[in-house]
């Protein structure tokens, strides 16, 4: 039988996402601003909702120059370092 | 070699589209030994790393371009091109990333200079963005695939795009050099006539100024700029890399009345600018100036500062390409939000 070659990456492991965790009670919570238009409303609103609803024992605002391109190294960095959670606003 | 069994490749292509690798075209089935003479024409090793693509980042070894490449329908010959358009989409000033996730539309356009236009018969006149020419269509579909298999970027999964545009099946031109009163665009950035290259512009769809009355600059360089104002959006300003396509006949009327690129990229710049008051959102449609640039304004609905379609002349990228009859030339928009995406560059090793 013909070999037809593999025109994909296979070594590339698809990414799976962080698990949740049971409570937000006591935890840091990182809301990430990505810099689209107006996003910071939509954000405004979950900080809001999260201070009504859980008891965090903060909430760390941050953002992205960019929502055009990845988030820098330094700043993924200072996330990683610094919170439990994070709430990222993808686009649209 | 085994004769040719037309149901076993019709097989091959069912089962490559049911695997999720095309373009939503029949390919060619990648076989070893198709791959192989590919490989063996770019005079590259098979396992050398040319670039990660992302916004997966796939290994885009000269192999799995090689692949892709022959699934597109290229020649052997065409490979160096199609690596040096992978290593240029790949260079981070090309922001892929962005150009492949975003829910706009760009395709990486793939501009060929240099020599290596007439060995592959890449076209640059009579068509040039259109149909009918082996080594535009697979060396751009080629790109595509790549985009797709080691990038990820497959629609309405990683690609976002809300519209796209038929460029990302397959965006490919030659500059009709031969026709340009200038140099080239390569020449211009800095490469040598004999050297052959690509430019990758992250491409929104070519859209055509017709000037079909224009015999002097000062008929024609006003159409041209009503056509770029449009960009976007018709209030949208501080916009980045992108390209003039003239038409032979259109670039002789600027270059026998003695204009160079530099003049037609400065002429452009200062017509397109507007006062800042006229760019309020709410005037004259909801787009405008976004709120972090009318923040600098006390009183931006009295505000007479102009701002500008493009952020400095060098961004309007000038060559010529097309047949040579007919008054038509195109604007072909890049993808420049937040200074996102650039031309970009690479030498074909050969």
């Amino acid at each position: 039988m013909t070999e037809y070659l593999d025109p994909t990456d296979s070594v590339a492991v698809p990414r799976k996402t962080a698990s949740r965790p049971p409570s937000l009670d006591g935890k840091i919570i990182t809301l990430l601003d990505i810099s689209k238009a107006q996003g910071n409303h939509l954000l405004d609103r979950i900080e809001e909702l999260l201070r009504e609803r859980a008891k965090p024992k903060a909430i760390v605002r941050k953002k992205n120059p960019t929502y055009a391109r990845p988030a820098p190294d330094t700043l993924r960095k200072e996330i990683v370092g610094a919170t439990d959670v994070l709430v990222e606003g993808l686009a649209d | 070699m085994s004769p040719a069994d037309p149901d076993l490749d019709a097989d091959a292509i069912e089962s490559l589209f049911a695997r999720g690798v095309t373009d939503g075209l029949p390919v060619v089935p990648p076989t070893r030994r198709l791959v192989d003479r590919a490989i063996a024409a770019s005079g590259r090793d098979t396992g050398e790393l040319i670039a990660l693509v992302p916004p997966n980042y796939g290994r885009a070894t000269v192999e799995k371009i090689a692949i892709n490449a022959v699934m597109a329908g290229c020649r052997p010959e065409y490979l160096p091109v199609v690596i040096a358009a992978v290593d240029a989409m790949c260079d981070e000033a090309f922001d892929l990333h962005g150009v492949s996730a975003t829910t706009n539309a760009p395709a990486p356009l793939v501009i060929v200079n240099g020599p290596i236009r007439a060995e592959l018969e890449i076209n640059s006149g009579a068509g040039v963005f259109g149909p009918g020419w082996r080594a535009n269509a697979t060396i751009g579909r080629a790109v595509r695939l790549v985009c797709v298999n080691l990038g990820g970027a497959r629609p309405g999964d990683v690609s976002m795009s809300t519209l796209a545009h038929p460029g990302r099946y397959a965006y490919c031109i030659g500059e009709h050099e031969e026709e340009s009163p200038w140099e080239s665009l390569a020449v211009e950035h800095g490469f040598a006539p004999s050297d052959s290259t690509v430019a990758l512009l992250a491409a929104d769809a070519p859209l055509g100024v017709y000037a079909q009355r224009s015999r002097t600059p000062d008929d024609l360089m006003p159409t041209i700029a009503g056509s770029m104002a449009v960009i976007s959006h018709h209030r949208m300003t501080h916009w980045g890399d992108t390209l003039l396509v003239l038409s032979p006949e259109h670039a002789k009327i600027l270059g026998d009345a003695g204009w160079k690129k530099a003049d037609v990229r400065r002429w452009l710049h200062e017509r397109l600018q507007w006062p800042v008051r006229e760019l309020v959102p709410g005037r004259d449609g909801g787009e405008g100036l976004p709120e972090h640039v009318l923040a600098k304004y006390r009183d931006p609905d009295r505000e007479t500062t102009r701002i500008p379609k493009f952020r400095a002349p060098e961004h309007i990228k000038v060559l010529v390409a097309g047949g040579t009859a007919g008054r038509f030339s195109a604007i072909v928009p890049g993808w420049t939000f937040s200074k996102g995406s650039n031309l970009v560059f690479r030498r074909i090793h050969r």
